[in-house]
């Protein structure tokens, strides 16, 4: 298990700096390079020059590579070219946030995945497996912002049962409970857009894992010895497909800190996904990589406690 | 053990406002009627200007947090913008224009109570022009060679020789706390944001009450400023909704009170809106086709005016901008004082187009339905950004009315830097962009020869008599009396078409209609702030 362990950390470590280092050549490579400067008369080339060189933009490119790796291996990722102040100080602020509307979105991905998964596999081929699989595939197509914006529509401007945005009322009056019940509510069509897409697409993950080990031959034992169907699929065929639900969750973090990007937009959530919005308008690369390299980051973690877990369940993967 | 970062728990102590500890809360009618909610889709980018600076979000929010000198007024329509007193309340030129006096108030005081002097406007001016510091409009200083403080009210702008709007450039830019501020040295301004809130004292009508970066920023009125305390509003909430879609729909929800920076697809949704009113005001910007002078054909007046004639304004104006903006003549906005009133946009005419075009030597000799010259088609790539819808329509329908005289356009869609980038590296063949123009008219940045190597004449044109017109204007006493010379300018600009000028488009906004007391300018849509109210129940 150690070995198995340091060779997944050696792993995660090399492709968090291949990240840093892609992300950062990628926005150097952009067409106008780094920074934005004023679109204004008022704003010759020259002072534009100016203002790279305050940057440490006319450093030759491997120069400000190396200066870069070595301050961020300090924790010290720069200075927003656009906010001004530490790029780690920014995407910290938006990190928690990021971390509970994902953290809800897979709430619902595997709350809902798990529950319509096991009502479709129930009835295999049946009416409602039919309709169920319709429905998940539909909504695991649409896009993110545009379900971010039907949702909005719907709930906050035709029927305005919620808030259309932001973390919190201007006029939230009240004591704390009255405040978590007004982040809930402005929490709920946000994680509502991120998290049903997903659930979609684990409830179909859920059905073709159950309907596959519902052909093992120990749940035909367990049929055979008289167990009553819903205990054959809780008690033994849930467990059995434990191990890469599992995986499915760890793997399933980076898919929706993707996904939550524009629905973070959409809804003024002031989350990673905004942050990076932002920042790539602004060609902002100190938030940018450092955003990158927390993503990255969290992707690596999932997957690493997934495969960890799905390891600590199964010999056969830790051996292999 | 280490206890966990505070920002871990920004969430939690959003939702319990347990960090702190909780003030009692003002009920919700309490709220609403000392507060106004106004969206936006950027955020302040910062409270030093010389950091921040170019964005319109954050000069309009920075004007309410500092004062400067004098304070220009929205009256260009018949002469040139008056400067009303702020901070000063009288100045003096002297010296051929090279001595500009100015007396400050004496009851002008920062937030903390220290008056503001003439020691915070030279500190200003030298923060301005610091190489360390790199104010991205350094250039509006770059005339005056030394700011002096004879007394503590009174301060002195040397300038090498006097210019139509020097008093504009000695003006430019907020004042900024030197006591406050001139603790950290220049070279360390730019990574440092931070300490600037740290250490913010202000003097206008609204003091930064709270700012979560990317979410909410809230102004509460400054008692002490020299701006009248009016009977409005105590809390300014200002939320930050980037997706414009979603700004919109929070607006029709009553979440929001104002907005401006509307498209005029929108526009329709607010007028049915029972809660909103549109207002509609001028702007300083004029979208245009810029020709590339470098390239043939395009170095031909004749060539350039051909395609001027061939491209429906009109059609553009009122399909794509639903009748919210004019079709511009040149770079001088309609109604404004220094328009030539004689100046009219070139016609929609394909005829006189195609004419114009074979008098150049332009025929279909291959029979391809596009017109060639020397074996070479009359095809070019059009750019722009791909940010703009309207200009992203508007270079599809350019094609498609181009393609009936013959010429074969070939829209291209960029991200806005990568086009910058192009453009200013002459590396194009015609570009669609804009400008908003700079209330002293100052064409030299667009239109003189001597800006094609540091300045924004990037479409390379070159006309002397344009040149002399220009450097004729600058030596001019004042504004008013260069007026003669920039209505010369602007008819040889129709004449030789450097651009087409495409559309003026207008502002639009969005205010709840309770709110009084709101005025959109083409200089600012907060600049009435302090004397918006909300109107009582049932009126």
């Amino acid at each position: 298990m150690t070995r198995f362990l340091a060779r997944r950390l050696a792993a995660a470590a090399a492709l968090l700096v291949a990240v840093v280092s892609g992300a950062f050549l990628l926005v150097h490579a952009l067409p106008g390079g780094p920074g934005v400067i004023p679109e204004d008369p008022r704003v010759p080339p020259s002072q534009a020059q100016r203002l790279r060189a305050a940057w440490g933009l006319d450093r030759p490119l491997p120069e400000r590579y190396l200066r870069f790796v070595v301050a961020a291996a300090r924790g010290d990722w720069g200075p927003s070219l656009s906010q001004h102040r530490p790029a780690a100080q920014v995407v910290a602020e938006a990190l928690p946030w990021t971390l509970l509307l994902d953290g809800t979105a897979l709430g619902i991905e595997l709350a809902g995945g798990l529950a319509l998964g096991l009502l479709a596999a129930r009835r295999a081929g049946g009416r409602l497996d039919r309709l169920l699989r319709g429905a998940t595939l539909a909504l695991r197509a649409v896009p993110g912002f545009w379900l971010a914006l039907l949702l909005l529509s719907a709930f906050a401007v035709r029927w305005p049962l919620l808030p259309a945005g932001g973390v919190a009322s201007p006029a939230a009056a009240g004591g704390a409970w009255a405040r978590l019940a007004d982040l809930v509510a402005h929490l709920a069509l946000p994680a509502l857009a991120v998290g049903l897409p997903a659930a979609a697409g684990a409830a179909r993950f859920v059905r073709a894992a159950l309907l596959e080990i519902a052909a093992e031959p120990f749940l035909l034992a367990a049929h055979a010895r008289g167990l009553a169907p819903a205990r054959v699929l809780f008690g033994h065929a849930l467990r059995a497909a434990a191990a890469p639900l599992l995986q499915l969750a760890g793997f399933s973090f980076g898919a929706l800190l993707s996904g939550s990007l524009a629905v973070e937009v959409v809804f003024a959530w002031p989350g990673l996904g905004r942050v990076t919005f932002d920042a790539l308008a602004a060609r902002d690369y100190p938030v940018l990589v450092a955003g990158a390299a927390l993503a990255a980051a969290a992707v690596i973690a999932g997957s690493a406690a997934a495969e960890i877990a799905h390891a600590a369940l199964d010999p056969r993967v830790r051996d292999a | 053990m280490r206890s966990a970062p505070a920002w871990l728990f920004a969430p939690a102590c959003a939702a319990l406002a347990a960090c702190g500890g909780a003030p009692r809360q003002p009920s919700a009618a309490e709220l609403a009627r000392t507060t106004v909610t106004v969206g936006t889709t950027v955020d302040l980018a910062g409270v030093n200007e010389l950091l921040s600076g170019g964005v319109r979000f954050s000069n309009e929010v920075l004007d309410q947090l500092f004062l400067s000198l004098l304070r220009e007024q929205p009256d260009w329509a018949e002469h040139p913008p008056t400067l009303a007193p702020e901070l000063a309340e009288g100045w003096e030129l002297a010296d051929g224009g090279r001595t500009l006096t100015f007396r400050l108030r004496a009851d002008a005081r920062w937030s903390d109570g220290r008056p503001v002097t003439a020691a915070d406007v030279a500190f200003t001016w030298r923060a301005q022009t610091a190489a360390a510091v790199a104010w991205p409009y350094a250039q509006s200083k770059e005339s005056i060679t030394a700011v002096e403080t004879p007394d503590p009210r009174t301060v002195r702008f040397r300038f090498r020789a006097g210019y139509p709007f020097q008093l504009i450039d000695a003006n430019d830019g907020r004042v900024l706390p030197a006591h406050a501020w001139q603790g950290l040295p220049f070279e360390q301004w730019r990574r440092s944001e931070p300490w600037f809130r740290e250490h913010l004292v202000v003097d206008g009508p609204f003091r930064l009450a709270d700012w979560h970066p990317g979410r909410e920023l809230v102004l509460e009125r400054n008692r002490g400023s020299l701006a009248p305390p009016g009977a409005g509003f105590a809390r300014v909430v200002f939320r930050v909704v980037p997706d414009p879609a979603a700004l919109v729909e929070r607006l029709l929800a009553g979440e929001l009170d104002f907005y401006d920076g509307l498209s005029p697809l929108d526009a329709e949704r607010i007028r049915a809106s029972p809660r909103l009113r549109l207002l509609v005001a001028d702007s300083r910007q004029f979208d245009y086709i810029a020709w590339n002078g470098r390239r043939a054909p395009f170095d031909d007046p004749a060539v350039r005016r051909a395609l001027t004639l061939g491209i429906d304004r009109q059609a553009l104006v009122d399909v794509l901008w639903r009748g919210f903006a004019r079709v511009a003549a040149g770079p001088v906005p309609a109604g404004v004082w220094a328009r030539d009133p004689e100046l009219a946009p070139w016609p929609y005419d394909p005829d006189a187009a195609r004419t114009l075009l074979a008098s150049r030597g332009f025929a279909d000799h291959d029979g391809d339905g596009v017109l060639d010259r020397d074996g070479r088609p009359l095809r070019f790539e059009l750019t722009t950004n791909a940010s703009n819808r309207l200009r992203s329509d508007a270079a599809v329908l350019i094609r498609d009315q181009l393609k009936r005289i013959g010429v074969d356009v070939q829209p291209r869609t960029l991200e806005l830097q990568a086009l910058v980038e192009r453009n200013q590296a002459g590396d194009f063949d015609a570009t669609i962009a804009g400008w908003a123009i700079d209330t002293t008219l100052d064409l030299r940045p667009y239109f003189h020869s001597s800006e094609i190597a540091d300045g924004q004449n990037f479409v390379a044109y070159r006309n002397a008599e344009v040149d002399r017109a220009l450097d004729r204007a600058r030596s001019e006493p004042d504004l008013a009396s260069a007026r003669p010379l920039l209505v010369r300018v602007q008819r040889i600009l129709r004449d030789e078409q450097p651009y087409t000028f495409l559309w003026e488009p207008r502002r639009l906004a969005a205010v709840a209609r309770d709110l009084e007391g709101v005025e959109v300018t083409h200089l600012s849509s907060l600049g009435s702030l302090a004397r918006w109210s909300r109107a009582p129940a049932g009126r």
